[in-house]
């Protein structure tokens, strides 16, 4: 009797406070360190300062040469548009089914979720346009993202105001970092273009800018939600940490089917 | 280059790295502000377009092939640039084919909706085998081989895609999937379908298009009303639940 219970205790410790030791036992819960080479997304709703802005980001025309994008570099927005797709879908519908529920025991949440709901939607019609404007394919994983986001609303709309702020910010966290890695790259291509003395196509300015505002109202989110108590949500940790771990699955998974 | 990809070529890859493959019947981003390089070498397109040429009197063989490459002005022995040999011919057809069809897309009507242009296309498409229809068995029986099966399911899929990107199709979701899948099975029986037509012109294949996309049609159209009303009345439940004060 003794023994279970100290062996609870010792881990639930562990779930909470992980120690390298333990991180074996619980590989899909932990977020290695090792792995976050950038500074953490954190909460911010502004464009860093640090971040490049390269003139030719706004320059339109001109008579430089251009070159065709590269296999690996069609294949890098292949897969990153596909990924955007699926998470505002899923976004969409997290937002859908939290709604009834934190409106309904809260009703001042209204127009925050109201906003953030209709931004959401926005940045998904983004995506599906183009998508089909440049003929990538949507993930196959389609109807499950679906079932999966709606169950996720749902449920943490259920458990209260604190966990579905929660899952927002866990999710906008993961978003977030996802859509910063992909600016990352983008700039990096349009400073390597420069130097070579190339031109930037109008179709890689237009995406960096349409990213970055995504990326800043995702942000927004995650302040938002931080503001309105997610960090008091009861078992803050684990739903942070499965949440996290469920979309870093999803986008991996998005990536290749 | 030739993109065929026989199964020996698949099977050498290790396990993990196949699915990719075979996903890669998926274009990748397209750009509209570089057009896409030809498919083919100069002198791959020279030899190929002359065999064509050939075919209706000699079929797809090896010797369409060297006649091409005397009409182009190249030795017997520069057919050796085609590994997959009479299998060329048919991929050369298909490809310059698919490719052609953006052309046509142009002379579509401006407003009219998805299937009509979905079937205006692929019976420019059909057409463009008339000339060869009476060898088109052969072709088919080389795109059936276990060897170049890979490459003509690639194929099929890409023309599918064409068909509906340039009919307009903007579809998203998971009915990208179902729609390219059925309109593949509609082209491929069509075909079929006009290896054993005699009617004059076809018309016989283009009723059998029309006749099968007009199904199609009926089974989205069936499967959606099906999803909307499952959707509405799930929907209605909970609402009902919610009213009554039940706590979901």
């Amino acid at each position: 009797m003794s023994v279970a219970i100290t062996s609870r205790s010792f881990f639930g410790q562990a779930l909470r406070r992980p120690t390298p030791f333990l991180d074996f036992l619980l590989p899909s819960f932990t977020i290695p360190s090792s792995r976050t080479r950038y500074a953490p997304i954190t909460t911010s709703s502004a464009s860093p300062n640090t971040e490049p802005s390269p003139s030719s980001l706004k320059s339109f025309s001109s008579n430089k040469r251009r070159k065709p994008l590269s296999k690996t570099q069609r294949e890098f927005l292949d897969r990153g548009l596909r990924v955007n797709q699926a998470g505002e879908l899923a976004a969409t519908l997290i937002y859908t089914h939290q709604t009834p529920p934190i409106t309904r025991a809260h009703p001042h949440l209204r127009s925050l979720m109201h906003r953030m709901y209709s931004q959401e939607a926005g940045h998904f019609s983004t995506f599906n346009e183009m998508l089909a404007k440049h003929r990538i394919r949507p993930t196959a994983m389609y109807p499950v993202w679906s079932a999966a986001a709606s169950v996720l609303g749902w449920g943490t709309g259920l458990m209260g105001r604190e966990a579905a702020m929660a899952c927002t910010e866990a999710v906008e966290t993961e978003i977030g970092g996802h859509y910063n890695g992909q600016v990352r790259v983008l700039l990096g291509w349009v400073k390597e273009m420069e130097d070579k003395g190339e031109e930037v196509g109008e179709e890689v300015r237009e995406l960096v800018s349409t990213l970055k505002r995504i990326r800043d109202e995702e942000l927004e989110h995650l302040d938002e939600a931080v503001g309105e108590g997610a960090r008091e949500a009861k078992p803050y940790e684990l739903l942070n940490r499965v949440i996290r771990s469920g979309c870093k699955g999803a986008i991996w998974i998005s990536e290749r089917v | 280059m030739m993109t065929t990809r026989p199964l020996h070529a698949v099977l050498r890859y290790p396990t993990h790295l196949r699915s990719s493959l075979v996903w890669q019947c998926s274009r990748s981003y397209h750009s509209y502000e570089h057009e896409a390089p030809s498919p083919f070498n100069p002198t791959e397109d020279a030899i190929l377009s002359a065999a064509l040429a050939h075919v209706p009197t000699h079929g797809f063989t090896t010797t369409a092939l060297t006649h091409g490459a005397r009409d182009a002005g190249y030795l017997d022995i520069s057919t050796n640039l085609f590994p997959t040999g009479a299998f060329s011919i048919v991929n050369f057809h298909l490809v310059t084919q698919r490719l052609a069809l953006a052309k046509h897309a142009s002379s579509l009507q401006p407003h009219a909706d998805i299937t009509t242009n979905v079937r205006s296309l692929a019976l420019h498409r059909l057409h463009a085998n008339k000339p060869m229809a009476h060898r088109w068995q052969e072709a088919l029986a080389l795109l059936s081989t276990a060897r170049h099966i890979p490459t003509s399911l690639r194929e099929l899929a890409l023309l599918s895609d064409e068909l509906l990107f340039l009919a307009g199709s903007t579809t998203v979701t998971s009915a990208w999937y179902t729609n390219r899948a059925a309109l593949a099975a509609i082209y491929a029986g069509a075909e079929l379908f006009m290896t054993q037509d005699k009617s004059e012109g076809f018309a016989e294949t283009e009723e059998f298009l029309t006749r099968r996309l007009e199904e199609g049609e009926k089974v989205r159209g069936g499967l959606d009303m099906v999803g909307k009303w499952v959707g509405m009345q799930a929907g209605g439940l909970v609402d009902g639940l919610r009213s009554k004060g039940v706590w979901i």
